[in-house]
């Protein structure tokens, strides 16, 4: 032991230079963020729960052609069509693992997932999701402009634009 | 026919006598109220210091900033469940937190809270205190034993054999205060502090400051040496049984005994109700602040300075705890004995 550990020994150096730390903690702002009154910002892009996007006309824009149940890593989406119509589409939130495949392979631009995230129950049936469900939470977080953005900025809807997106660094011919 | 029943003089010293019961009843009422009161605040306090600390918020939620907190607390207490292990020694297991208690609670009648106002101004009081504080291990230990549980049983040994070995160091450190104050009564202790050249004994013992604090801390069973209830490893020590008003009444020990470490620390190193001599030649206005607010400021930054070195410093191992108490501090108090009985021969 050279002289400068035993000195920081007997003056307890280490331990007084940890309790200058938690007492400078002491005085800094806290972390914590009081939930139900204050809330984190959500995150642009956030995947929460499923929506079933309206046209301008209000009826909704899927057309039941499979492709987001295909894609589902869970398998959480059923669609049953009858007569050319979609009869049922449900969704089985507790099953959903937020990939948001499903709004990547919808042509249509037909499903979206809002940011609502604050739907927990204590009942499986109401996270199971109907058709019903699914188009009124179009209504509740993703109509009028805010929805139509929301949709264009973070999901890229293919119905309007299957090219290349001008951020990635391909040949875009002669000019 | 009845004045030779009670002869007048007899009845004056009853009535003196009465008189007095009625005072010191009185005074322990005030103590008890103010114990209890503490206890319920210090476990705000605690969670609101150690909660900053590690830049959490602590308690928010009950009444404004959590103030309600202990209340809610207590009250949960009192209603919850009495559980008594099948197996378990029953009347021990009973006597168990009543013996812990008491223990910490006689010692509130010793400390000199202000200049006049203490329960029981006896000459032995720096003794008492050590004696009742050591009967404090029985009840921990009892409870270890009558829970029947080896989580219990592990708490309860580990906390005897600490509490021994630190009482010894403690009351080594505590000695060379009685050889400069030539007293153990506390009151007169804090009378040498207020007549002496420093003004508190911190400063010529300082040594011996430094081991009791040390000692103190393990003495209380609080973190890092808080072996008897280490959570990861005995999920809560020797009280791990009891529940309800039984547990509360364990966690009121371990408070009050916090309390009365921290009281004597300040009584016996601090300088009591009295604020040193240069500090009231500088600030004269000083004096008229009552002792009692210095007692328990000096008493408060002692117990903040426990929930400090709980934010601080993790648990040590238990070998490492035995080989501090015996091999460091119990030589350094002897050290700091012989230097401080040369002194006290030579000056």
């Amino acid at each position: 032991m050279t002289a400068k550990e035993l000195v920081n020994k007997i003056f307890f150096v280490e331990i007084l230079k940890a309790m200058a730390l938690t007492l400078s903690r002491m005085f800094s702002h806290a972390v914590t963020i009081q939930y139900p009154t204050e809330r984190r910002p959500i995150a642009p892009g956030f995947r929460g729960q499923h929506a079933l996007a309206k046209n301008p006309e209000g009826k909704a824009k899927c057309v039941g052609c499979g492709l987001c149940a295909a894609i589902c890593p869970s398998q959480c989406i059923q669609i049953f069509r009858e007569k050319g119509k979609v009869a049922r589409y449900e969704v089985e939130v507790l099953r959903c693992i937020f990939c948001g495949f499903c709004v990547e392979a919808c042509p249509y631009g037909a499903i979206v997932l809002t940011e609502n995230f604050e739907y927990s129950n204590y009942s499986k049936e109401a996270l199971y999701m109907t058709r019903e469900n699914l188009l009124s939470n179009w209504d509740k977080y993703m109509a009028g402009k805010k929805g139509e953005d929301y949709f264009k900025k973070f999901w890229r809807p293919m119905s309007e634009d299957f090219g290349t997106p001008q951020s990635q660094a391909v040949f875009r011919g002669r000019r | 026919m009845f004045e030779n029943v009670i002869r007048p003089e007899t009845l004056d010293t009853l009535a003196k006598f009465g008189i007095n019961a009625g005072i010191i009843i009185v005074k322990i009422a005030i103590v008890l109220g103010i114990a209890l009161l503490h206890v319920a605040y210090a476990t705000y306090f605690e969670r609101k210091v150690i909660g900053h600390m590690q830049v959490r918020l602590g308690p928010m939620r009950v009444g404004p900033h959590g103030l309600l907190q202990p209340i809610a607390d207590g009250l949960k207490l009192f209603f919850k469940e009495d559980i008594l292990p099948a197996n378990s020694d029953k009347p021990v297991f009973y006597l168990a937190p009543v013996i812990f208690m008491a223990a910490a609670m006689v010692n509130l009648s010793v400390i000199p809270f202000a200049s006049n106002f203490v329960i029981a101004n006896i000459n032995v009081g720096l003794l008492f205190i050590f004696a009742i504080a050591g009967m404090g291990v029985y009840g921990i230990f009892i409870s270890g034993w009558a829970s029947n549980s080896k989580y219990a049983f592990i708490g309860g040994l580990r906390s005897s054999a600490q509490v021994i070995s630190y009482e010894i160091a403690m009351g080594l450190s505590l000695v060379g205060v009685m050889i400069m104050a030539g007293s153990v009564n506390l009151s007169d202790i804090v009378k040498a502090q207020a007549n002496s050249v420093f003004g508190i004994f911190a400063i010529p013992q300082i040594i011996g400051f430094v081991v009791f604090t040390i000692a103190a801390v393990a003495e209380t069973n609080r973190t890092p040496f808080d072996l008897p209830e280490a959570e990861n490893e005995l999920v809560a020590g020797y009280h791990v049984e009891y529940s309800g008003f039984r547990f509360a009444l364990f966690f009121l020990g371990e408070y009050i005994a916090m309390f009365i470490m921290a009281s004597l620390a300040t009584v016996c190193f601090l300088g009591g109700w009295t604020i040193p001599w240069y500090i009231t030649t500088v600030l004269p206005f000083l004096k008229y602040v009552p002792g009692i607010v210095w007692f328990l400021l000096k008493v408060y930054a002692f117990i903040f300075f426990y929930y400090w070195i709980r934010a601080t410093v993790p648990r040590y191992r238990y070998d490492q705890l035995m080989a501090i108490g015996w091999k460091i501090l119990i030589p350094v108090a002897l050290a700091n004995l012989l230097l401080t009985g040369l002194v006290k021969i030579l000056l």
